[in-house]
């Protein structure tokens, strides 16, 4: 300890400050004073402390990352995405409708996945669902007459159902 | 310890998220650190919570590191976090009370082991016989390995005037050890 690169400018320092016979003088009392730290060491830190650090701030990196993984990331503004179109169209359109499973469609064995590759395919065949699902809606909310709308809202949430019944839970 | 590059490798792939990275790191300087804190405090377990502490706000922090001395960077979270320490809870009395009242409990061992404990002991409380700023900058200079110019940086004060309060500080421990 306390040795190598920043023991070298030690005596150019000194001559900065002081005359030779002085720099020279406190070099050596320098010196001294830290081979007398050296047969004195501090105590080992117990391997444990080291490991139980270890798993903490492998813990923390977990909690703090998941989050922000791009497929979690996706899967949260998918939600958002449906539930801001929903409410816009029931909003307009049918105030007194059956309420719609939007929330329940990511299922929390989700957020437990740690397979990337497997979620990435999930996640495009996902993102095709999505597409579908707001091409109907848009569709629906062009189209021209009440029994139109009813018609197609039912065919939203049995769409919705069937995602989550049948993809996510495969 | 690591070269530069590993350590630049290293410090690359803490700031990715990578968990082996950062065991890598506490590897590295886990000694180091817990010796710095253990000099200036003389309890072990509180040393330990510092250690810990040390490590989590790294894992916080790394994003704000641009280069330059790591050990520097990480050493003077070191330093805040035992200055923060010391101003919240104001216990360095107790510290000392504590660390003395364990060595007094400590079970004896072989003559050896004894004169090493021993000595181990006088440097200790030898060193709480310094102020806290003092014990700090020896202990900077010991555990950290940083240049003389980077210690001044790190302390905020001109590199000649940290140099001379080392020498007089290691002087001093010195006559105190010896006396």
């Amino acid at each position: 300890m306390g040795s190598g690169q920043s023991q070298s400018d030690l005596r150019e320092l000194l001559d900065r400050f002081m005359d030779p016979s002085e720099a020279a003088s406190a070099e050596r009392e320098i010196r001294a004073g830290e081979r007398l730290l050296d047969a004195c060491p501090a105590p080992q830190v117990a391997p444990e402390t080291l490991v139980a650090i270890k798993r903490r701030i492998a813990a923390q990196l977990g909690a703090s990352h998941k989050p922000s993984h791009p497929f979690y990331r996706y899967v949260g503004a998918a939600a958002a995405v449906i539930l801001v179109a929903l409410i816009a169209f029931f909003g307009r359109s049918a105030p007194e409708r059956p309420s719609v499973r939007y929330a329940s469609l990511i299922p929390a064995a989700i957020w437990d996945s740690d397979d990337i590759a497997y979620d990435d395919m999930e996640l495009a065949y996902f993102r095709s669902e999505l597409r579908r699902v707001e091409a109907q809606m848009q569709a629906l909310e062009a189209g021209d007459g009440d029994g139109a709308v009813a018609g197609g809202l039912d065919e939203v949430e049995l769409e919705l159902i069937r995602i989550e019944r049948q993809f996510w839970k495969e | 310890m690591g070269t530069g590059v590993e350590l630049t490798q290293i410090i690359n792939g803490c700031k990715s998220g990578d968990a082996e990275c950062f065991a890598q790191v506490v590897d590295l300087y886990g000694g180091r650190c817990y010796g710095y804190f253990y000099r200036l405090t003389g309890d072990r377990d509180l040393s330990e919570e510092l250690l810990s502490e040390l490590f989590m706000k790294l894992v916080e922090k790394i994003g704000s590191y641009k280069g330059g001395s790591f050990e520097s960077w990480l050493f003077r979270i070191a330093s805040n976090i035992f200055h923060d320490h010391l101003r919240a809870r104001k216990r360095q009395k107790k510290l000392f009370n504590g660390r003395r009242a364990e060595l007094e409990r400590r079970p004896s061992g072989s003559a050896q082991s004894d004169l090493t404990e021993d000595k181990l002991d006088r440097l200790q409380t030898q060193l709480n016989r310094l102020d806290a700023d003092t014990r700090e900058l020896i202990m900077l200079r010991y555990y950290s390995e940083l240049s003389f110019q980077e210690i001044a940086n790190l302390r905020s004060e001109p590199i000649g005037t940290a140099l001379s309060k080392l020498h007089r500080a290691l002087k001093k421990l010195r006559a105190l050890m010896e006396g």
